[in-house]
């Protein structure tokens, strides 16, 4: 799978400083869930559109098979909301079913909504290092090493609780575990997944926890970096683009109406 | 108040990103069920709100709730939710860590789990509304967060503690929840 997430170059998104992005990117994730405007959302969509098909540095193909179950989830929510919407100006009604002016407009807006937080995030994803991330929210944003440290050390163990998730459906196939039907069985089998993997990985994170502060790891004390994270010319630009890019989306969609 | 130590802070970030695995594996389930049945799809919802909730009946500690939910959904954006899940983490482990809050941190039962869930799916039904998912009809409304809140109640209030149950019964947390003052003073008789 890494392999798979090597992009072709990396592009000046690449060195942007990873917690700058994730800030700037949740800034606007926020901005967006909180407008209700669809001309302004459909600019943003297509400015986020053009971020990641142009700047990410993948492959056309990649990027198209990603973005699969996008367009899935922009047609299934806009779908249900035309089809269940409430409206006034009604267009089209059989039984439950009526699609009116104002939920196609609604199921547009929230269609687009999730198509913009989809690009948003792959954007960010593909281009950024885990890692990297982490230590620069630690020193750029002063995120407790603490949070910082415990999250790396988790998704540095994901191998691993994934494939206790495998021995276990293994085992339970083998075993011929059958499940009861309905709300009750779903019950018994999040119970048999969840018991042995909750107890090992609470007895994985003790342990890691204890030797860390066997290592004199101490919580709120000041430390040095072995990855140093800082800003460049790079943010500059990063901001910049950004700024620009919503200014004129704004201009677009508010003033022109 | 009992303040988290190293261990605990990474035994709640451990199975914050845990549940979001699982949430993965569930969402596929969820993925199939649906287009098909719309009610079951609701009702499946609940997993979602379990981490928090969860969380906190296994550390018994105040944050908890507030850092697993985050965690849980820091790891579904990490793994290609999406990182507007982030603030729908925040915002669901926030009103369960309110709610444990109110209690002071000492009540642990059914009622008070469930309700737990309760309050994180009606903070994520007031990001619905922002969000444009909550523009329906008042039946279907009613009928989709209404199927939601039970489930919620029924994941965080019977499975999570049921689970937790289970995992008192094989003698993990002994080692990871509060010492309480009854059994300090079994020592000094």
């Amino acid at each position: 799978m890494p392999a798979w997430f090597t992009p072709n170059r990396e592009t000046w998104l690449f060195r942007v400083n990873p917690a700058l992005k994730f800030m700037i990117f949740v800034l606007l994730l926020l901005f967006t869930l909180f407008t209700r405007n669809l001309a302004f959302v459909s600019w943003l969509a297509v400015l986020f559109g053009i971020l990641l098909y142009g700047f990410s540095g993948y492959p056309i193909r990649k990027l198209a098979l990603l973005s699969i179950p996008l367009i899935i989830s922009f047609a299934s929510s806009a779908f249900t909301m035309m089809l269940f919407g409430k409206g006034d100006t009604v267009i089209w009604q059989w039984g439950l079913f009526k699609i009116s002016e104002e939920s196609i407009q609604h199921g547009l807006l929230l269609g687009t909504k999730s198509l913009t937080f989809g690009f948003v995030g792959f954007t960010f994803l593909l281009t950024v290092q885990p890692v990297l991330f982490f230590y620069a929210m630690m020193q750029q944003f002063r995120l407790p090493s603490k949070y910082a440290y415990s999250f790396i050390a988790s998704i540095r163990l994901l191998p691993v609780v994934v494939e206790e998730i495998q021995v276990r459906s293994n085992a339970l196939k083998v075993r011929g575990i059958t499940f009861s039907r309905g709300m009750k069985g779903w019950g018994e089998r999040i119970q048999a997944y969840a018991v042995p993997l909750f107890a090992q990985s609470i007895r994985r994170a003790q342990r890691i926890a204890i030797a860390m502060e066997a290592k004199q790891y101490q919580m709120g004390a000041a430390r040095t970096y072995f990855y140093p994270t800082s800003y460049s010319r790079m943010d500059v630009v990063f901001i910049g683009v950004i700024s620009v890019s919503i200014a004129s989306v704004s201009m677009v969609a508010f003033v022109m109406n | 108040m009992k303040k988290l130590t190293f261990t605990d802070l990474l035994i709640t970030i451990m199975v914050g990103v845990v549940f979001g695995i699982l949430m993965k594996f569930w969402d596929d389930l969820y993925t199939v069920v649906k287009p098909m049945m719309p009610v079951a799809r609701q009702l499946l919802y609940g997993m979602w709100f379990m981490t928090g909730v969860f969380a906190f009946l296994l550390i018994r500690k105040p944050g908890v709730a507030l850092i697993a939910s985050i965690a849980g959904a820091g790891l579904s954006a990490f793994i290609g939710h999406g990182l507007e899940v982030l603030i729908y983490g925040f915002a669901q482990g926030l009103a369960a860590e309110l709610l444990f809050a109110a209690f002071r941190y000492r009540k642990f039962s059914m009622v008070i789990a469930g309700v737990a869930g309760v309050f994180s799916c009606a903070a994520s039904f007031g990001l619905d509304m922002f969000y444009g998912y909550a523009d329906l009809e008042t039946w279907a409304l009613v009928v989709k967060y209404g199927l939601r809140a039970i489930s919620a109640f029924i994941f965080t209030g019977v499975f999570a503690v049921l689970i937790v149950r289970a995992l008192e019964a094989t003698g993990v947390t002994q080692s990871i929840r509060p010492v309480a003052k009854e059994e300090y003073s079994l020592l000094d008789r």
